[in-house]
C-alpha cells in the first residue's frame, strides 16, 4: 500500500498518524483519557484512605494506617461485608438458575419467537436500573403492593406478605436487574454450540436429562463463570437496590460507602471502605474466574 | 422411566424460562400501566385512564430542567465516546504494535470497574484538583464508564470487514483519507450509530456515577428521580419511568436495526 498519500501536505501530522490506522497512535487519546479520568481518580481514592483530610485537602505528610485499622476492627464493617457477600452470591446463583433455561430454550426457537425473547432480554438491559427498582417498589410494596393484592385476591394467602424491606426484596430486585448480564453471554454460547456432541451422547444411549447435565452444561462452563463473575461484581457493589428495596435500616458495604461519602461526609472512612469494597470484590471475582477455569480444565481431562 | 424424567426435566426448564421472561418484562409493563392512573395514588389495575400525570411531568419545571441537563450530559458522553472509542477500536483491530493485548485490556477495563467506584473516585479526584462536583465532571467520568461499549461495538464490526476492500481502494488511487471516508466509514456507520445510541441511554440513565458527582445547580434526571422514588409516592414517577422506558425502546430499535440485539452481550 502506498504511503505517499499520507505525506500530502494539509493534514496535520498527528491526524495523519491516527488515520494511518496500523499503529498504536489511534488508541493514544483514549488511553490518555483513561489514565487521567480513571487511573488517577482511583489512585486518589486509594490515597484518600491513608491520609488525613481537612476540608477536601490532604494535610501534608500525614500518611496513616489509622483509618484502615479502625475499619478492620469495626464489627459493623465485617457484618456488612458478610451481608454483601452472601447477597451477591445468592443473587448470582439465582440469576444463573433463571438465565440458563432462557438461553437453552432460545437456542431451540426459530423465527419471530427468537426475536421476542431477545427483546424481552435486551429491553430491561436498556431500561434504567432505577426505573426497575421503582417498579419492584410498586410490585412488592406493603399491603397495597400489586403482588400482595394479586395473591390475596386469588386466595393463595390470607394476610399480605411482608416482602418489601427484607432480604427477599433485595434479592428479587438484584436478580431481575442483573438477569440480562447472565443471559446474553450464555445465549451466544448455547446458540452456537456444536450439537453433534449431544447427538453422540444420545446415540450412546444417554437420556436427555443426562445429556443436559453431562454434555451441555460442561460445554458452557466458561460462559457460566464469566456470567457469574460479572453478576457477582455488579451485585456486590450495587447500593441502589438495597437502599430502595431494603428500606432505611438495610445496609451493605456498598450502601455504607455511599452513606459515609455523601451523607455523613466522612471521606476518609468512605475511601477506606471503598478500598475494602473494591479489593474484596476483585478477590472474589478472581476466585470465581479461577474456579471456572479449573473446572473447565478438569472437564477436558475427564473427557 | 427415563422418558418421564426427561419430560419433567424439560417441562421444568420451559417453566423456569417462562418465569424468567415474565420477571424480565412484567416490571416495565406494570409501570406503564399504572402511569395512566387518574387518581393521586397508585393502584393496580388503574382506576381509570388519564394522561394527567404525564401533563404534570411536563409542567414540572424542576423535572424538565433535569431532563435537559441529562440530555446534554448524555449527548456529550456519546460524542466523547465516539471521538475516543472509534480510533481506539481501529488500533485494537488493525494495529500491529507491541503490548497490544495490554492496551486492549486497559481500553475495556472500565467495564470491570463498578460504577460506584468510578463515581466516588471522580468525586475525590475532582475535589482534590478543585474543579468540584459538577456536571462537566459527571460527563467526563461517565465517558470513562461508556468507552468500552463504543470500543466493543465498533471492534466487532471492524473485525468483520474485508481489508481487501481498503487495498482495492488504495490500488484504484484513493488516498488513506479518501479510503477511510468513502470505503471504511460507510461500512462501520451502523456500528457508530448503535454505539452512540447505546452510550447515550447508558449515560442518560446512569445513577451510580451521577449520585456522586452531580451539580447542585442542575441535578441530572436520574438523581432527581432517585430522590423522588425515595421520598415521594406520586403516579408522576410512573409517568417519567414510562417515558424513560419509551426512550430505551427507541434505542433498542436503533440497535436492532444496525448491529443486532444479540451483539450487545459479547
Amino acid at each position: 500500500m502506498t504511503a505517499d498519500a499520507l505525506r500530502r501536505p494539509g493534514l496535520p501530522r498527528l491526524l495523519r498518524r491516527i488515520l494511518h490506522g496500523r499503529g498504536f497512535w489511534p488508541a493514544a487519546p483514549a488511553l490518555a483519557y483513561l489514565i487521567v479520568f480513571m487511573v488517577l481518580p482511583i489512585g486518589t481514592l486509594l490515597l484518600f484512605g491513608f491520609v488525613t483530610i481537612e476540608r477536601g485537602r490532604i494535610v501534608g505528610d500525614s500518611f496513616t494506617l489509622a483509618h484502615l485499622d479502625k475499619a478492620l476492627h469495626d464489627t459493623l464493617v465485617w457484618r456488612l461485608l458478610w451481608r454483601s457477600l452472601w447477597v451477591a452470591t445468592a443473587s448470582s446463583l439465582l440469576t444463573l438458575l433463571l438465565a440458563y433455561p432462557v438461553a437453552y430454550v432460545f437456542a431451540e426457537l426459530r423465527g419471530i419467537w427468537r426475536m421476542l425473547v431477545l427483546i424481552a432480554v435486551v429491553s430491561p438491559l436498556l431500561t434504567s436500573a432505577l426505573v426497575r427498582a421503582y417498579a419492584w417498589l410498586v410490585i412488592l410494596g406493603g399491603r397495597r403492593g400489586i403482588l400482595n393484592q394479586a395473591l390475596v385476591s386469588i386466595g393463595l394467602i390470607e394476610e399480605p406478605l411482608r416482602i418489601l424491606n427484607t432480604d427477599w426484596a433485595v434479592l428479587i430486585g438484584m436478580t431481575q436487574i442483573h438477569l440480562p448480564f447472565m443471559i446474553l453471554p450464555l445465549l451466544a454460547v448455547l446458540d452456537e454450540r456444536d450439537r453433534r456432541l449431544e447427538e453422540a451422547s444420545a446415540n450412546l444411549g444417554a437420556s436427555h436429562t443426562e445429556t443436559f447435565f453431562r454434555v451441555t452444561i460442561p460445554m458452557s462452563v466458561p460462559a457460566i463463570f464469566a456470567g457469574l463473575a460479572l453478576v457477582f461484581a455488579v451485585s456486590y457493589t450495587n447500593f441502589i437496590v438495597p437502599q430502595l428495596l431494603g428500606g432505611g435500616n438495610y445496609s451493605t458495604l456498598a450502601v455504607q460507602v455511599y452513606e459515609q461519602t455523601i451523607v455523613v461526609l466522612d471521606w476518609s472512612r468512605g475511601a477506606v471502605l471503598a478500598t475494602i469494597l473494591l479489593s474484596t470484590c476483585f478477590a472474589f471475582v478472581l476466585a470465581i474466574v479461577a474456579f471456572g477455569s479449573w473446572l473447565a480444565r478438569w472437564n477436558e481431562v475427564a473427557r | 422411566m427415563s422418558v418421564w424424567i426427561d419430560r419433567i426435566g424439560y417441562a421444568l426448564l420451559v417453566a423456569l424460562c417462562a418465569f424468567a421472561l415474565l420477571l424480565l418484562v412484567a416490571p416495565s409493563v406494570i409501570v406503564i400501566v399504572i402511569s395512566f392512573e387518574p387518581r393521586a395514588f397508585i393502584s393496580f389495575p388503574p382506576s381509570g385512564f388519564s394522561l394527567r400525570w404525564y401533563r404534570s411531568v411536563f409542567e414540572n419545571r424542576q423535572l424538565m430542567d433535569s431532563v435537559w441537563v441529562s440530555l446534554g450530559i448524555a449527548s456529550g458522553v456519546a460524542v466523547i465516546g465516539l471521538l475516543l472509542g472509534v480510533p481506539a477500536a481501529f488500533a485494537s483491530v488493525r494495529g500491529r504494535f507491541p503490548g497490544k493485548a495490554g492496551v486492549n485490556a486497559l481500553l475495556l477495563s472500565p467495564q470491570m470497574m463498578p460504577g460506584m467506584v468510578i463515581g466516588i473516585a471522580s468525586l475525590f479526584f475532582g475535589a482534590y484538583f478543585a474543579f468540584r462536583a459538577s456536571n462537566a465532571m459527571l460527563m467526563l467520568s461517565l465517558s470513562v464508564f461508556c468507552l468500552p461499549f463504543v470500543v466493543r461495538i465498533v471492534m466487532a464490526r471492524l473485525a468483520g470487514l474485508d481489508p481487501l476492500l481498503d487495498e482495492a481502494s488504495a490500488n484504484l488511487g484513493a488516498g488513506k483519507f479518501e479510503t477511510f471516508v468513502r470505503v471504511t466509514l460507510p461500512q462501520i456507520a451502523p456500528a457508530l450509530l448503535a454505539a452512540a445510541a447505546f452510550t447515550f441511554i447508558e449515560a442518560f440513565d446512569n445513577v451510580t456515577v451521577a449520585l456522586f458527582t452531580w451539580d447542585v445547580r442542575g441535578r441530572p434526571l436520574p438523581v432527581e428521580l432517585y430522590y423522588l422514588v425515595q421520598y415521594d409516592n406520586t403516579p408522576a414517577i410512573a409517568a417519567i419511568s414510562a417515558l424513560e422506558i419509551g426512550l430505551s425502546f427507541l434505542v433498542m430499535i436503533i440497535v436492532a436495526r444496525t448491529v443486532g440485539l444479540a451483539r450487545l452481550g459479547r
